[in-house]
């Protein structure tokens, strides 16, 4: 299965609980997605594209857009 | 048949204050209240150790009434922060205690999965050595080796002890126990030079994808269902990890237990600190406890009501 932006930003508003509007290159982080909820949105991301992100390729997928190049070179 | 039959806690009553600290970690107070789940922290006195904590929940047992210190024959002591690497923290506290020379006494090495995993061996070893009266301890003091400037863990852990009296005039009874490990990863949780390291998103990855499939395997391997079970006391990681094993568990709010807001993350004694309480509950026939993480490890138990239960009051001289 292939990542877009659709399926990654209903990943993380299924974690986060909460229907905001998500911005495709703007960092989680200054989007209102927390340390521990973040790590949910690894975890959700690994089980459903079957992937595996090490922690030191964590920097490389702080928004959307990253981490939808970054799923999509290994599936 | 051996089983539980009764429980006391002690918490210390000097505290931490996760709000005080929520500035330095640039936390707000949502994240402590719902996320970490944490307000305070109970923190033992620095000369204390291990054993002291033991005597605390002991006497605290002593008061409920009960257990006779000369009929005690077995006294193991989950903890990974021991008085001293030798001799083991149960000699100690059997010293202390002034128990009897015949009683066996021996450690447990494990941190959040202990209680579970002592609680087996407790009943193990005292059935097939026909011992009548065992205390099992858990006192894990992380006050000792926490760093305090790391945000991963210098607001989840807090100390505290229980005890747990198992003799044959069980108020609960043991019905499965299922364990598992993962000793590949065992660097995401460890002490080195006296200090505690986390590597929180592993641990939390591995907690949510090891323990729900463990329960529901635990369940249905002995044909039950959650309408079977009314409640689920998980170790207390964090509200976090909590919740969402519960959610990934399907399991409903009301049945899982959130108790460390105003004493943390006791490690081995989370489990049985809520286990005294449910236990009380007269609503209460089954539950499942399951505690989970150094290692890395797990284990998870069925525990009935006893329905033949006998006031252990009513015993002649307590030693059965």
């Amino acid at each position: 299965m292939k990542a877009t932006t659709e399926n990654i930003k209903a990943i993380i508003i299924e974690i986060v609980g909460e229907s905001v509007e998500l911005e495709d290159a703007l960092p989680l982080a200054e989007q209102g997605v927390d340390s521990l909820d973040a790590v949910s949105i690894y975890l959700r991301i690994e089980e459903t594209f079957g992937i595996k992100i090490p922690d030191e390729d964590l920097e490389q997928i702080g928004d959307i857009e990253a981490i939808v190049r970054y799923i999509n070179e290994r599936v | 048949m051996l089983g539980i039959t009764e429980i006391a806690t002690y918490l210390p009553s000097a505290k931490w204050s996760n709000y005080d600290r929520k500035d330095k970690f640039s936390l707000d107070d949502d994240f402590i209240e719902n996320k970490i789940g944490v307000r305070a922290l109970c923190v033992k006195e620095k000369s204390e150790k291990a054993s002291d904590l033991c005597l605390h929940a002991f006497a605290n047992l002593e008061k409920k009434g009960g257990v006779k210190r000369e009929h005690v024959d077995c006294c193991i002591v989950v903890t990974q922060n021991p008085d001293f690497n030798i001799p083991h923290v149960s000699a100690i506290v059997h010293g202390k205690l002034g128990l009897s020379r015949a009683c066996a006494c021996f450690d447990i090495s494990l941190g959040c999965s202990g209680y579970v995993y002592g609680l087996s061996s407790i009943i193990s070893f005292m059935r097939e050595n026909d011992l009548t009266n065992g205390l099992l301890f858990t006192a894990d003091p992380y006050s000792d080796i926490i760093d305090t400037e790391d945000k991963n863990t210098a607001l989840l852990f807090g100390d505290g002890a229980t005890v747990t009296h198992i003799s044959r005039e069980a108020a609960w009874l043991p019905r499965k126990f299922s364990f598992g490990t993962s000793g590949a990863d065992y660097k995401e949780l460890l002490c080195d030079n006296g200090r505690l390291y986390m590597n929180g998103r592993a641990i939390f990855s591995f907690t949510a994808t090891a323990v729900p499939g463990h329960i529901q395997a635990l369940l249905a391997d002995n044909n039950l269902t959650d309408a079977d079970i009314d409640r689920y006391i998980f170790h207390q990681g964090s509200k976090y990890i909590v919740d969402t094993i519960r959610k990934r568990l399907g399991v409903s709010e009301d049945k899982v237990p959130f108790d460390m807001a105003e004493y943390g993350n006791t490690v081995s004694s989370s489990v049985p600190i809520i286990l005294e309480k449910e236990m009380e509950c007269g609503d209460n026939k089954m539950l499942i406890i399951s505690g989970f993480g150094v290692g890395l490890s797990w284990g998870s138990a069925i525990l009935e009501k006893n329905q033949y239960e006998r006031s252990y009051h009513e015993s002649n001289d307590g030693k059965h």
